[in-house]
């Protein structure tokens, strides 16, 4: 029962940030039909600015909010850059230039800041850990938790209640609609853009703690919640979040429970094993939990 | 210049020599890779041997992705089975190469057709995702039987001409060894030319020739609108698992090209995803949906590659990073370049040549 507490524990705070990163997925999705390989690559980003703005003495507090603010302009300048020019065009060339842009994102991490790995420091003990029912659970799970459910509740009042939100939701559902309504699309485009970035850098900062580390791989978390996004449906805010909370403590509990029992097969089992739910679950339901299913006209 | 013969009927739409020119180009063409491998040196050898290995693994794609519309992230993986298939059977039966190119696109295929299925549900971005998890899975189940691969170590790939053991006593030398065939000398490279050669010949008429028949015409049909194609009678479930199967059976042979050629290889790198881009990236630098363009990318990718690591080293501000790293970098600015200025690829800048000098010296 311990065992099973402490895993439920540490797998909700992997669980949030994986919802994070597959929100960042899904609010691009959403408005402008792109997946945005590079998410991944702005985690990082956000994470090593984190560190970068903390080591020249800003207090904790505002460098993480500088941080976030330079990684969503940076995510809006990329969109407006590279995938502005793109609209309108086949599936596969925003996903092969977002990689790309993911690829040059990282090889400015590697040159900038080398590949040797960085402590994030946090205002708590880094190590501590306090009981909660008799499982021991990292201080750092516990914020990423709290910090990963504050920035979705915002998220979500932000789309229902706003005049942006409701423009957001405009966008879409129907992009030439709302510009005929007067909706300022191309801004819409740059403002999810920027919550996108925003986000992962957000998600960077709690991944890198204790006991990860920043360094340039940070990144390669973002492919592990593909799944979340996919499983979720790709244009369902709401999927994304339960599905990664679902898939990471799912992960733990296979990390924990299943891998030992598989012999050599089991190595690192838990690390395929969101892309083995998401194909058996993609059988059932090819968009997702809550995705819309498209409605094709000839 | 030659201009197009006039279109009459719908035969001439379908003839594989349009004219006399594309005979030419193409006499022109074998000969000078006929010849290439007693002009080169050892180096340039080996980025020749890979060039083919590339268009082969190309070319495939081209058929799943180009001809069809169906996007793999995953084709890494594919080639991943066929290295594999190469390197297992080669070690544990001593199977001759012969047997083992098509026992490795075999195995490809039959994964592709049982992910195939997968793509009659999946469209688009989600198929590129369940792609990307096969690639992970077959890594996986790859690394998890060392008793076979050898896991994280990497295994090396022997090259039989005969079944092992009689190997010494059949008439056939061994494939190593260097030979003389009509006063040529045939070094292990050379002879791995030769065989690169004939596979990418094979592999490139294949593809041209599904892209002028019915089957090609659906797949076609499938990729521009797979609904439409449905009422117009296509049959679109066989036209997308035949493209997976025949795509992957190609793959999986350039796999185990891939595997012959290096001689030893471990699981990632580099049968990573960043492998399954440069794919994706060749096709699209070379021109989507020509067999031209998956011939013309995968060269211009692989002699690109030295040229772009010697230019790498040159520029000061990248001296932190790897030689591999920085002309990754650099073909990428290449490839996000051609996708903003020029949609058709190495293609599009052939078809305008080509335009250019039909209807000189007229602008137009």
């Amino acid at each position: 029962m311990e065992t099973f507490l402490q895993l439920l524990g540490s797998g909700l705070a992997l669980g949030a940030m994986y919802a994070l990163i597959a929100l960042g997925f899904v609010v691009i999705y959403r408005a402008s039909q792109v997946f945005n390989f590079a998410q991944g690559d702005l985690l990082g980003l956000g994470a090593f600015l984190m560190v970068a703005l903390n080591s020249a003495g800003l207090p904790w507090g505002l460098s993480l909010l500088v941080a976030m603010l330079l990684t969503g302009l940076v995510a809006a300048g990329i969109e407006r850059a590279f995938l502005r020019p793109l609209i309108g065009r086949p599936v596969f060339v925003t996903i092969i230039i977002t990689i790309f842009v993911g690829f040059l994102l990282r090889t400015f991490l590697v040159l900038v800041w080398g590949p040797q790995p960085y402590g994030m420091a946090t205002p708590w003990d880094t190590s501590g850990s306090i009981d909660i029912l008799g499982a021991t659970v990292l201080l750092n799970a516990v914020a990423a938790t709290v910090a990963g459910a504050i920035a979705l509740t915002l998220f979500f009042l932000l789309i229902k209640y706003s005049r942006f939100g409701v423009a957001m939701r405009a966008t879409a559902s129907d992009q030439e609609a709302a510009l005929a309504l007067g909706i300022p699309v191309g801004r819409i485009f740059g403002a999810t853009w920027f919550i996108a970035g925003a986000y992962a850098a957000l998600a960077g900062i709690f991944l890198g703690m204790f006991p990860r580390s920043v360094d340039v791989n940070l990144g390669y978390i973002a492919l592990r919640a593909f799944p979340a996004a996919v499983i979720g449906g790709l244009d369902s805010a709401a999927g994304a979040v339960i599905a990664g909370l679902a898939l990471g403590v799912l992960e733990v509990m296979t990390q924990g429970y299943i891998n030992p029992n598989l012999g050599h097969f089991g190595q690192n089992f838990h690390a395929v094993f969101p892309y083995v739910a998401m194909i058996l679950f993609l059988i059932i339901r090819p968009y997702g939990l809550f995705g819309r299913e498209e409605v094709k006209r000839v | 210049m030659p201009t197009r013969k006039l279109i009459v009927e719908y035969a001439d739409d379908l003839v594989l020599f349009p004219d006399r020119w594309h005979k030419i180009g193409l006499v022109i063409w074998v000969s000078t890779m006929l010849a290439f491998p007693f002009v080169a040196n050892h180096h340039w050898l080996t980025t020749g041997n890979l060039a083919m290995i590339t268009i082969v693994g190309a070319t495939s794609l081209m058929i799943l992705t180009g001809f069809t519309g169906q996007i793999s992230l995953g084709h890494a993986a594919f080639l991943a089975i066929g290295a594999y298939t190469a390197a297992v059977f080669g070690n544990r039966f001593g199977l001759p190469f012969w047997l083992i190119l098509p026992l490795a696109g075999l195995l490809a295929a039959l994964v592709g057709l049982c992910i195939g299925p997968f793509a009659l549900r999946l469209e688009g971005l989600y198929l590129a995702i369940v792609t990307i998890g096969l690639l992970f899975l077959v890594n996986h189940v790859l690394l998890s039987f060392p008793q076979y691969t050898n896991g994280v170590v990497g295994i090396g790939v022997p090259v039989h001409s005969w079944f092992a053991g009689s190997d010494s006593g059949s008439m056939l030398s061994g494939f190593n060894n260097t030979s003389h065939v009509l006063g040529l000398e045939l070094t292990f490279e050379r002879k791995l030319y030769f065989l690169f050669l004939v596979l990418t010949l094979v592999t490139v008429a294949v593809a041209t020739n599904i892209k002028r028949s019915a089957s090609g015409r659906a797949m076609a049909a499938v990729r521009d609108h797979d609904v439409a194609a449905a009422v117009m009678g296509i049959d679109h479930a066989r036209a997308k698992v035949t493209a997976f199967g025949v795509s992957s059976f190609f793959a999986g042979v350039a796999g185990a090209m891939f595997a012959f050629q290096q001689q030893y290889i471990t699981v990632e790198p580099p049968f990573n995803m960043m492998m399954s881009i440069q794919y994706i990236s060749i096709i699209v630098l070379g021109g989507m949906g020509t067999v031209f363009g998956a011939v013309a990318g995968a060269m211009v990718y692989t002699f690109l590659s030295p040229l772009l690591e010697l230019i790498g080293r040159q520029l000061p501000f990248l001296s932190n990073l790897s030689s591999g790293q920085q002309s990754t970098m650099l073909f990428a600015i290449v490839v996000c370049g051609f996708l903003i200025f020029e949609p058709l690829g190495l293609f599009g800048i052939w078809l305008r040549i080509k335009r250019y000098f039909a209807g000189w010296p007229f602008r137009y």
